[in-house]
């Protein structure tokens, strides 16, 4: 008995020898970590809501501020294009008690990776007033295209949800004129806005803070 | 007594040298070529890219270089691993915060600089077996090496795809941009110059 609890002692012994460096040098790094988090993480939120705050005014030039729907209390919750259940940030557009429109963060898969978009409708949901891009790694030259204002100008005012892609020929109705070159980031594009855009307006329907989009 | 103070001297020199031309990380030991291909579409992130590396280098050298002596050979590479992770993740933390757009830019290439093999290369055979004053100066001598090759590799391919250096038109007017040299094809025929280039003229010189 006591031999054995030499051995589990000397066991001991040897770990805290061989690894005290290791574990002493975790502590500290974890606690270097630990400040610089704490001092830049309210700089790196404030960079982030920046960031959406000055794409969404882009978008909806009238609206002042743009209110989380999270922070009203309501929580949006979508069938994502992978089939999951998802949740997504969606934003009112106001000028004081006014309503200018809705601005939703949606993304999608794309030609190299998942593209971030912001997309933002009219107060009805019934037309677009535009989307721009959050995040992207589409290829230089021809698929980051998505980002360059002639190609999201065509969405500027067309039926949300009803977006069509065409390969050639002119982008009227609710048809959007393919990036040559790059039809498959064209193509992720109006999937993720028809996609998000009837997802979300389906659901503020049934809770009651639109319409029956009649 | 002025003897060996001139040695030293000597020793600082060749250290701090060597990373810039003899033992370039890039054109001499083929070290860190992900960041190399993928950031040097223009000179601005490849700017951020080479200073956070020049950041992460320094102060990891500097941590590796006091723990030396105690460190355990078979628990070594760990320690190194530890070390470059924490100044990493602080680089990382330091450009979302300052400079939000540039992070943007680089994506995972910063988090990456955790597996950049300069950095490990440089606390395994420097930083583990020589002073601190050596190991900073080595690390500064290859961080500025690394940084100025990446910067000649985005000069070249920023002002033959956009005709512009720093976002500043270069170029005449009648110069069409060749969309390639911005995409990862462009960076492989650059590097691959480059190399070619430099191996010409160390041509029986090594």
């Amino acid at each position: 008995m006591y031999r054995r609890e030499v051995k589990a002692v000397s066991k001991i012994k040897y770990f805290v020898q061989q690894s005290w460096l290791l574990i002493v040098s975790s502590f500290c790094f974890g606690l270097l970590l630990a400040i610089a988090n704490a001092a830049w993480s309210p700089r790196i939120e404030q960079n982030r809501i920046n960031k959406l705050n000055d794409l969404a005014g882009r978008l909806i030039p009238k609206a002042k501020d743009f209110v989380p729907l999270e922070k009203l209390g309501v929580v949006i919750e979508v069938t994502s294009l992978k089939g999951d259940k998802k949740k997504v940030d969606v934003y009112k557009a106001m000028a004081g008690e006014e309503c200018f429109g809705w601005t939703i963060n949606a993304v999608g898969p794309g030609f190299q990776d998942k593209i971030e978009l912001i997309i933002a409708v009219d107060k009805d949901f019934k037309t677009i007033a535009g989307f721009d891009v959050l995040a992207s790694n589409e290829s230089p030259g021809t698929g980051d295209k998505i980002k360059e204002k002639d190609f999201r100008k065509q969405f500027e005012n067309k039926i949300a949800a009803k977006l069509e892609l065409i390969k050639s020929g002119k982008a009227k109705d609710n048809k959007i004129l393919a990036i040559s070159g790059a039809t498959i980031s064209s193509e992720s594009v109006v999937k993720i806005i028809n996609h998000y855009i009837k997802e979300v307006r389906e659901e503020m329907q049934k809770k009651g803070l639109l319409g029956n989009g009649k | 007594m002025a003897n060996n103070s001139d040695t030293t001297a000597g020793i600082y020199k060749v250290t701090l040298l060597a990373g810039l031309w003899r033992e370039n990380p890039v054109f001499r030991l083929l070290l860190g070529m992900c960041p190399t291909l993928a950031v040097t579409a223009a000179v601005k992130p490849a700017l951020t890219m080479g200073l956070s590396v020049i950041f992460v280098l320094v102060c990891s050298n500097i941590v590796v270089s006091l723990m030396r002596n105690l460190l355990k050979p078979h628990l070594r590479i760990l320690m190194f691993t530890l070390t470059i992770a924490t100044f990493v993740t602080i680089a990382d933390l330091f450009l979302r915060a300052f400079q939000p757009v540039m992070s943007e830019t680089l994506g995972p290439y910063v988090p990456l600089i955790i597996v950049n093999c300069i950095i490990i290369c440089r606390a395994e055979a420097c930083a583990s077996k020589n002073t601190l004053v050596v190991s900073i100066i080595d690390a500064v001598g290859m961080g500025v090496g690394f940084t100025l090759t990446l910067c000649v590799l985005a000069s070249i391919r920023e002002l033959l795809s956009t005709g512009m250096i720093f976002e500043a038109k270069v170029m005449p007017d009648w110069f069409v941009p060749w969309a390639a040299m911005s995409m990862p094809v462009g960076a492989f025929i650059t590097l691959g110059l480059l190399l070619g280039l430099v191996n010409k003229l160390t041509k029986g010189k090594s």
